[in-house]
């Protein structure tokens, strides 16, 4: 140890920076200056210990040891001396110097311990512990004492640390403490990490998370005025502390939803946390994110709530059949199981499912399931539960036509929703239409295409001759139908106004030819949506057109042209049509007084825009900086709106 | 409209006793108390300008408070910084919030 620290000495150098040898180019000498220096400073220690009263207390050791002091000191002396009336370094003589210092610094640390052992006010002395007698010193020995703190961290030195009070040596990267000592390397780490994190958690990367989370709230399409409610905090704040919470009590149901669904966001959703939502009286478990969930965890679901009357899993990959059966032998009551991805569980004992079930089940959602559940699966749901009101089938890679033939025999569906791997000849699709169409209040056929047959409207037309119910319409990614079929659908439809058209992707796919067929557009174009705007327009809560982009700036323009009132109209998808440009957009904002959601991803023409209070503009590529995304401007004609409604609104009681 | 004898504050007490004080304007932005003082329905909290509420102690309600003042404050900001809340309040304030309607 010893004999690295001395090497360490011998070879650490003094500071030798640009400034010495720009001084030594004009002779001037820093060792000259340093020398001169030290000996003022061994001065004023000689003189600080004449004049304490304590220095003849001190014992026999202390002496000698400032008398060893001293020699070395003088040694110092006339080596610098020597030095500085050469005035010229060499390197040899440098070291000798640095050895020197090394000397009186360990003659010190000696000095020290000695001291030490003798009395505690002879450690006074040292530099770093005579605060005391500094008090009563004069101001040139707290100059001196300043400057000699600041030379001290001189490597290879013992020092007690400040902290730990532990002895170290010092290095070159010794810390610092709070009092201005020196600090050992554990805990110079401790107050690094410390500082660094106090840093991390000031302002620059706040600013950063800020401006992260107000992009995440634009996409999520929330506007951001005024404070959150105070549900909303605490639901955040529970999500934060999941793992402590023990239990939540008498919770409303939306609460618990609520909350489910941020701890699904959060994946918090494990096996600890799943307990806190499950409650005898409930009758209805929603976990949106089970992936984290295992196998016993299913079970307890049935075991704490047999009662359970609506089931929904989604991402329940560990949901095994052993699961199912004994949700078959618990859950009696169920009647409504939506499931997603819930690959474990066997043909087999899907069709126990159906049967122990039977006419119980009213609703069943089922999505990315493709190692079982085959036709024969959906013929036994079809035939055990002739009371299935709602039925969801997507992307379940099995199925077939036959399922297709399976379903047409379902009486009493009220929503529809299939989305199929396979394809399906026409042909069976309209058949299924045209029998189980006249109930549906929902149908949302995504994705069906068939390449065996010329491509027709019949399946629009057969929807548009059955279905007389629908309130929420969806028929996306579709280049067969014709603008003829939207129009025929939309045309004279016996159907009420749709409250939620879903019409994404319908249009034609020839990169030679961006533009479709001129003759016989594709896809909805500008016949068929006037026609979908005139049917619907009135009711209309919801509309995504995007991608439908034969749709002409003219028939835009001429539907949302800032007089024509569409009332209910709260979202507007017009992704990637475009042709659709600011004067399009601001229309909207006049045209649809409920209006909260703008999605216009892809619409490069759309700069500049002011967007109302309120009213969230998402997408938008060319306006992302240039323009106040979130509304902050009160419009001429939201205030006239106000005042309308308050106007009705103090009627009301009055007639009441 | 009744406007004749509406205090400036209205008084909300809490179900160990404690008594807060605070702005009528305030107080109003919950949707369960600005029903409870609206003249038009003439409960008699409306007339004593002071609301019981049994299901909520001191601790949160002093948390209450503070909210309704922190959101009269910020109604019309941008971007609010949340308000602290105690973990361990979570779940209380919780409820009390979906009571109030706040």
């Amino acid at each position: 140890m010893s004999g690295r620290r001395g090497r360490n000495s011998a070879g650490i150098r003094g500071p030798h920076s640009a400034l010495t040898d720009y001084l030594a180019t004009h002779n001037i000498s820093a060792q000259q200056i340093r020398d001169s220096y030290r000996q003022r400073l061994q001065q004023a220690e000689a003189q600080a210990e004449q004049e304490s009263p304590e220095a003849g207390e001190n014992g026999e050791l202390v002496q000698d040891d400032d008398e060893a002091e001293a020699q070395a000191q003088a040694q110092a002396q006339t080596e610098a001396e020597s030095s500085a009336m050469a005035a010229e370094r060499s390197r040899k003589r440098k070291r000798n110097q640095e050895e020197a210092i090394a000397k009186i610094k360990k003659g010190k640390e000696a000095k020290k311990k000695a001291s030490k052992k003798a009395s505690k006010k002879a450690s006074k002395k040292k530099p770093r512990g005579s605060d005391d007698d500094d008090n009563n010193d004069s101001d040139y020995d707290d100059d001196f004492l300043n400057m000699y703190k600041k030379a001290k961290p001189l490597p290879g030195q013992l020092e007690n640390c400040e902290l730990c009070e532990k002895r170290f040596t010092v290095t070159p990267y010794s810390k610092a403490g709070p009092d201005g000592g020196l600090l050992c390397a554990p805990c110079g780490k401790a107050v690094t990490k410390e500082t660094k994190a106090t840093e991390k958690a000031a302002k620059p990367i706040a600013v950063r998370k800020a401006r992260r989370k107000i992009e995440s709230n634009r996409l999520d399409g929330i506007t951001m005025r005024g404070p959150k409610t105070l549900q909303q905090i605490c639901i955040e704040k529970l999500a934060n502390h999941s793992e402590d919470i023990e239990e939540f009590g008498e919770l409303p149901e939306a609460i618990m939803n609520r909350l489910s669904e941020i701890f699904s966001k959060k994946r918090a959703m494990n096996s600890t946390t799943v307990k806190l939502f499950l409650r005898p009286d409930m009758d209805t478990v929603v976990i949106h994110e089970a992936a984290y969930l295992e196998t016993e965890d299913f079970d307890q679901i049935f075991a704490v709530v047999p009662e359970i009357k609506r089931l929904s899993l989604k991402n329940c990959c560990q949901f095994k059949d052993g699961n199912m059966e004994y949700l078959i032998e618990k859950a009696k009551q169920l009647n409504a199981i939506q499931l997603l991805g819930a690959n474990l569980v066997s043909n087999d004992n899907w069709i126990n499912l159906f049967s122990a079930r039977g006419k119980g089940l009213k609703s069943l959602k089922l999505e990315w399931l493709d190692a079982a559940f085959n036709d024969e699966a959906v013929q036994a749901l079809i035939e055990f539960c002739p009371n299935l009101e709602r039925l969801k089938l997507e992307r379940c890679k099995q199925l077939g036509v036959d399922s297709i033939q399976a379903i047409a025999k379902a009486d009493n569906l009220q929503h529809l929703t299939l989305r199929f791997c396979k394809e399906i000849p026409r042909k069976e699709l309209v058949d299924l239409i045209v029998s189980v169409g006249h109930n549906l209040r929902t149908l949302c056929l995504e994705n069906f295409l068939d390449n065996t047959v010329d491509p027709d409207d019949d399946l629009l037309i057969a929807i548009h001759d059955t279905c007389t119910h629908l309130s929420k319409f969806r028929f996306t990614e579709n280049h067969e139908c014709t603008d003829d079929g939207y129009l025929t659908l939309f045309t004279n439809w016996s159907n009420p106004p749709l409250r939620y058209i879903d019409v994404n992707s319908n249009r034609d796919i020839d990169n030679a030819n961006p533009d479709g067929p001129e003759d016989i557009p594709i896809g909805l174009a500008d016949a068929g949506f006037k026609a979908l705007i005139s049917h619907s327009g009135s009711r209309l809560e919801y509309l995504s057109i995007a991608s439908c982009r034969h749709i002409s700036h003219e028939t835009f323009a001429s539907i949302f042209d800032g007089e024509k009132q569409y009332p209910h109209l709260r979202e507007i998808n017009m992704s990637f049509c475009p042709v659709v440009d600011t004067q399009i957009v601001a229309a909207i904002f006049r045209s649809c007084p409920k209006i909260r959601t703008v999605v216009t991803f892809g619409c490069f023409e759309v700069q500049d825009v002011i967007v109302p209070r309120g009213i969230v503009l998402i997408g938008a590529p060319r306006a992302q900086d240039a323009i106040e995304q979130f509304g902050d401007v009160v419009m001429e004609f939201q205030t006239m709106r106000e005042e309308m409604q308050r106007v009705s609104e103090r009627v009301v009681p009055v007639m009441a | 409209m009744a406007t004749i004898n509406l205090t400036e504050f209205v008084t909300l007490e809490s179900s160990d006793g404690f008594e807060f004080k605070v702005l009528r304007s305030a107080a109003c932005l919950a949707g369960t108390i600005k029903k409870a003082l609206d003249p038009s329905y003439g409960f008699r909290e409306e007339s004593e300008g002071r609301i019981k509420l049994a299901t909520i102690n001191g601790v949160t309600l002093e948390k209450v408070c503070e909210y309704l003042y922190y959101h009269q404050k910020h109604a019309e900001a941008k971007d609010v910084p949340d308000m602290e809340i105690p973990p361990e309040l979570c779940l209380e304030l919780l409820i009390a919030a979906d009571y109030l309607d706040i």
